[in-house]
């Protein structure tokens, strides 16, 4: 039993990391706010030529062999960087595909030249379900994901309408819940489940990457910021508050390794341990997030700063494959771990 | 990463299992006094006889000398057999869990030799003076005064917020030998015969109704230099290795035992009325959410304590990181009890005793002492914010 990741694993990591750093600085992207396409074509395929959309598929698959758990290392890097693009629905389409034999979609999305946006059916009103759509702009596919299905459906299918996103990095647009029987690629009951909760997974370790990044963007900043003649860090009231953004990063970074873990080795309790990881790190995104603006004072609410990214992606991130509401009432769900 | 337990850790499991079932007690622990020490040791030395004792101390001073995650197997089939007692509370906690692995890393052969086997074996409790009146969380600001007379240590002073003194044998005493040096400089770690002459004990009710929390008084109380631990005035070391260990592991049974107490308070809820008056407590919406959320934190305080031991095992000492699962086990507690009283209904006014089956009142009064104890949650929080962070000091 070990929950740090093994010097293989640092190494992904690391590579990732100086990845983003170079092709996915925040101050650069903000050229793309409020546009529908805001991961460039050529970009999205360098994503690809790193295997990054298929580190957790199986090589007979067609990926490149790794597990669940190296995947979720990069979904919380990517929260770490608040990196915009549809990374989580083109992983599970390629795995989608992938399984139900669609071998061309598969190769198209694991190539990079078919990027895949997220249906998730939302409702505003009675009688008033549809389809809310992230990252639709510039899509080949859509990955439409409901209570028992996970149905790939081309994206020319639908007939949608763009909204006013409150992250501007993540285009959002609504449809019509569209008619699934035309998908190209489609999984029902255990597989539908199991991959809703890898899924589910690489959202709480994106949403954990939120909460460990805004804690190192506080602390590097309480550290750096004098006021009264002294590093505001060493002020009690700034360096509790980065004390608990640590803590609350540390239990979401360790609970979404675990339930990765317990998934990839299908164990009987992963359900709970998933659901669990989500509930702790949305829980987590969300207040460091907050705290993170705060910490910063006034340059931390303009929009040339990055906090806000952080806020506005937690808010998504915490509504992406189900809510608050509905993962505590599947936590609460199952049974007892032991 | 991986969470498989190795062959050996499953048979070790397997064993605990079956050896748990036959030997844990049925009748309750006595909540004070002579028969409550009595209680405790008769479990070590039934731990002892079953080669479980000391799981994680080294074969060479008595233990298995097995890893941190066979400990925490340990404590997880322990909290499985629905134990009568909370381990946690027992009064040999201080001999085991930081008394006996400070003189373990920072003993003498001798020292070694006289106190851990009586730890192990059950024969001998031990109890902690740290606090003072004038010094609690600024530690190293203590005052009981020690000066050297030949080869004894003579202590006058006092110490306070001692659990179980009235029932030790021996006690980890921190003592200032040198007055005129830096205040980190002239501290000594001694350990302290708690049956000497010149040592008044007086006990302290607290909040909760429990009486073994106790008051110590010194006036000139003799004790060989051969007790001192890491040397006259570099006790100061020697203590922060015993915190390390209280705050590193220390806490692991307590936090395992947490997660079996919710299990339990969602049995309540599913068959106690609710607060509706008709339908179970767990059908109230805001009951249920904050019973999932507590369900989900207490399985990410497990996650963060095996992060822990996996930290621990590449460095060889428990770190600071060890006051982050401190700060959030302790703050997560209080919420579990405070979210039990709602669950419980009418029961919240009644009260019942701190430790024992069923009880919710007595743990909720008792769970204050889970962010004062063992250094404030506002010093883990400086801990975390300077040792780990790397944040400047005030």
């Amino acid at each position: 039993m070990d929950l740090l990741p093994t010097p293989e694993q640092d190494e992904i990591v690391a590579t990732v990391r100086s990845q983003l750093h170079g092709d996915f600085d925040l101050h650069s992207l903000a050229a793309a706010d409020g546009s529908p396409v805001v991961v460039p074509d050529e970009l999205w395929r360098r994503c690809a030529e790193l295997g990054w959309f298929g580190l957790g598929l199986e090589e007979s698959l067609g990926g490149v062999g790794y597990t669940l758990a190296e995947e979720a290392l990069l979904f919380a890097e990517l929260g770490a960087h608040a990196t915009p693009g549809p990374f989580l629905a083109t992983v599970l389409a390629a795995r989608v595909a992938a399984l139900r034999g669609a071998d061309d979609v598969a190769a198209a999305v694991l190539s990079g030249t078919a990027p895949v946006a997220l249906g998730e059916v939302e409702a505003a009103g009675p009688g008033d379900a549809h389809l809310r759509i992230t990252d639709l702009g510039g899509a080949r596919y859509v990955l439409v994901v409901t209570d028992d299905r996970i149905a790939l459906i081309g994206a020319d299918t639908l007939d949608a309408t763009d909204d006013a996103s409150i992250d501007l990095l993540v285009p959002i647009a609504t449809a019509p819940i569209p008619d699934l029987s035309e998908a190209v690629a489609e999984l029902t009951g255990v597989d539908a489940a199991a991959t809703r909760h890898r899924g589910t997974v690489l959202v709480a370790a994106q949403l954990a990457g939120i909460a460990t990044g805004t804690a190192e963007q506080s602390v590097a900043y309480a550290v750096d910021r004098e006021q009264f003649g002294v590093p505001i860090g060493s002020f009690q009231a700034v360096k509790h508050r980065c004390a608990d953004m640590a803590v609350r990063a540390e239990a979401a970074t360790s609970q979404y390794r675990l339930a990765a873990l317990a998934l990839a080795d299908a164990r009987a309790d992963a359900p709970f341990q998933v659901a669990a990881a989500r509930v702790v790190a949305a829980d987590a995104a969300v207040t460091n997030a907050h705290t993170n603006v705060f910490n910063h004072g006034g340059i931390g609410f303009t929009w040339e700063h990055t906090a806000h990214r952080y806020v506005t992606r937690a808010q998504v991130l915490s509504r992406t494959l189900g809510d608050r509401r509905r993962h505590l009432s599947d936590l609460l769900g199952e049974p007892s771990p032991t | 990463m991986n969470l498989d337990l190795t062959d050996e850790e499953r048979s070790f499991r397997d064993e605990a299992r079956t050896w748990l079932r036959e030997h844990l007690p049925h009748e309750p622990r006595p909540p004070e006094g002579p028969e409550m020490r009595e209680f405790d040791l008769a479990w070590q030395r039934t731990l002892h006889d079953g080669g479980w004792a000391g799981i994680n101390w080294p074969a060479e001073f008595g233990g298995r000398g097995l890893s941190d995650i066979q400990q925490m197997i340990w404590y997880e089939e322990f909290a499985l057999a629905d134990p009568p007692f909370t381990l946690a509370n027992s009064c040999t906690f201080v001999g085991n869990m930081h008394g006996g692995p400070t003189l373990i890393v920072n003993g003498t052969d001798e020292q070694k030799a006289r106190y851990l086997p009586t730890i192990l074996r059950g024969e001998e409790v031990w109890c902690q003076g740290f606090s003072e009146p004038g010094a609690g969380s600024d530690l190293a600001g203590l005052s009981t005064r020690a000066e050297v007379d030949g080869d004894h240590l003579v202590v006058t002073g006092q110490k306070t917020w001692t659990s179980y003194a009235h029932v030790a044998d021996l006690q980890e005493l921190l003592v200032r030998t040198n007055p005129d040096a830096p205040k980190h400089k002239g501290i000594t770690w001694v350990v302290c015969d708690m049956r000497s002459p010149g040592i008044d004990i007086r006990p302290i009710r607290t909040m909760s109704h429990v009486t073994d929390f106790c008051e110590v008084f010194y006036d000139e109380v003799r004790i060989p230099l051969a007790n001192v631990v890491g040397g006259i005035d570099n006790g100061w070391r020697t203590a922060m290795s015993t915190l390390s260990f209280e705050r590193g592991t220390g806490f692991m049974a307590d936090q395992v035992e947490l997660a079996a107490t919710v299990e339990r308070l969602i049995d309540e809820a599913r068959t106690r009325t609710g607060p509706d008056g008709v339908r179970p407590a767990i059908a109230d919406d805001e009951i249920a959410r904050r019973l999932a959320t507590v369900r989900a934190e207490v399985a990410a305080l497990r996650a963060m304590t095996i992060a822990g031991i996996s930290r621990n095992a590449r460095t060889g000492m428990p770190g600071a990181e060890g006051s982050m699962i401190r700060l959030f086990h302790g703050e997560l507690h209080q919420r579990v009890y405070q979210l039990a009283l709602e669950v419980i209904g009418p029961e919240a006014l009644r009260l019942t005793p701190v430790d024992g089956e069923g009880v919710w009142t007595g743990p909720y009064l008792q769970s204050f002492a889970y962010t004062i104890g063992g250094g404030t949650t506002d010093i883990q929080r400086n801990i975390v914010g300077e040792r780990v962070l790397g944040l400047p000091r005030t």
